[in-house]
């Protein structure tokens, strides 16, 4: 099921998804990237809540600070949404670097994103694409996906995750 | 119809908001906090969080990078 689709080559990630894939020990699949850039406050946020995360080896993290003052459009959705510091490092950053891809779990954080024209997604994303990428197979992201309730605190409505699940057994499996 | 909660906020938040009452941004701080309140569920609507779940799927299965 690997696809030959040119992957994202600069990524940004905010602390929900670093905290959600490790839950599910799918930290990993983030190695199919080049490079995951980790803004420095959110890296603090990650370690805070899994102390290992950036212990583990041979995993793709960057710690990254900003260059620059945020961009007055950013500034003011950071204060609009509300936005946490994490996430708007981590706009900031995506924006900085030019991001192929930002990864975000939190909805106001990807409102703002597609507000500033940054294409984004999250862990279910993550898990979903690592069946397109090969790194997984569907049998293997079905039980994963069936277990997020009980093993990581990403929120899903149980109905829309048996949606996601069923769509997957009909388009993959 | 309104309901009465009781909460702790920081106090440099409550200074703050007391800022903005006493310049006449807002009434008063009820107002802030409803209006706050109001900004924070408009940008993290069920609906949203719903159509977020299908575009990582639809990206995830299908997608490019």
């Amino acid at each position: 099921m690997a696809t030959d689709s040119p992957i994202a080559r600069v990524v940004v990630c905010d602390a929900g998804p670093l905290i959600h894939l490790d839950e599910l020990d799918s930290l990993r699949l983030l190695c199919d990237f080049p490079s995951v850039l980790v803004p420095e406050v959110v890296w603090a946020e990650a370690e805070r809540h899994r102390p290992h995360i950036f212990a583990m080896p041979n995993l793709p993290f960057v710690r990254v600070r900003p260059q620059h003052p945020p961009r007055p459009a950013l500034a003011a959705l950071s204060r609009l949404m509300p936005l946490h510091a994490g996430e708007t490092q981590a706009l900031q950053i995506a924006e900085e670097q030019g991001a192929d891809l930002l990864l975000t779990d939190d909805t106001a954080a990807r409102l703002a994103a597609r507000e500033l024209q940054l294409s984004v997604h999250g862990t279910l994303g993550i898990l979903l694409r690592a069946i397109r990428r090969g790194q997984r197979s569907t049998p293997e992201m079905l039980v994963l996906l069936r277990a997020i309730p009980e093993r990581s605190t990403l929120h899903i409505k149980p109905s829309l995750l048996l949606e996601v699940i069923a769509q997957v057994e009909r388009t993959v499996g | 119809m309104t309901t009465s909660i009781r909460t702790n906020i920081p106090d440099r938040l409550v200074q703050q908001a007391a800022i903005l009452v006493n310049d006449g941004w807002a009434s008063d701080l009820d107002e802030i906090l409803i209006d706050a309140l109001r900004r924070y569920l408009s940008s993290h609507s069920a609906e949203l969080s719903e159509t977020f779940v299908r575009e990582d799927l639809e990206w995830g299965l299908r997608g490019n990078g």
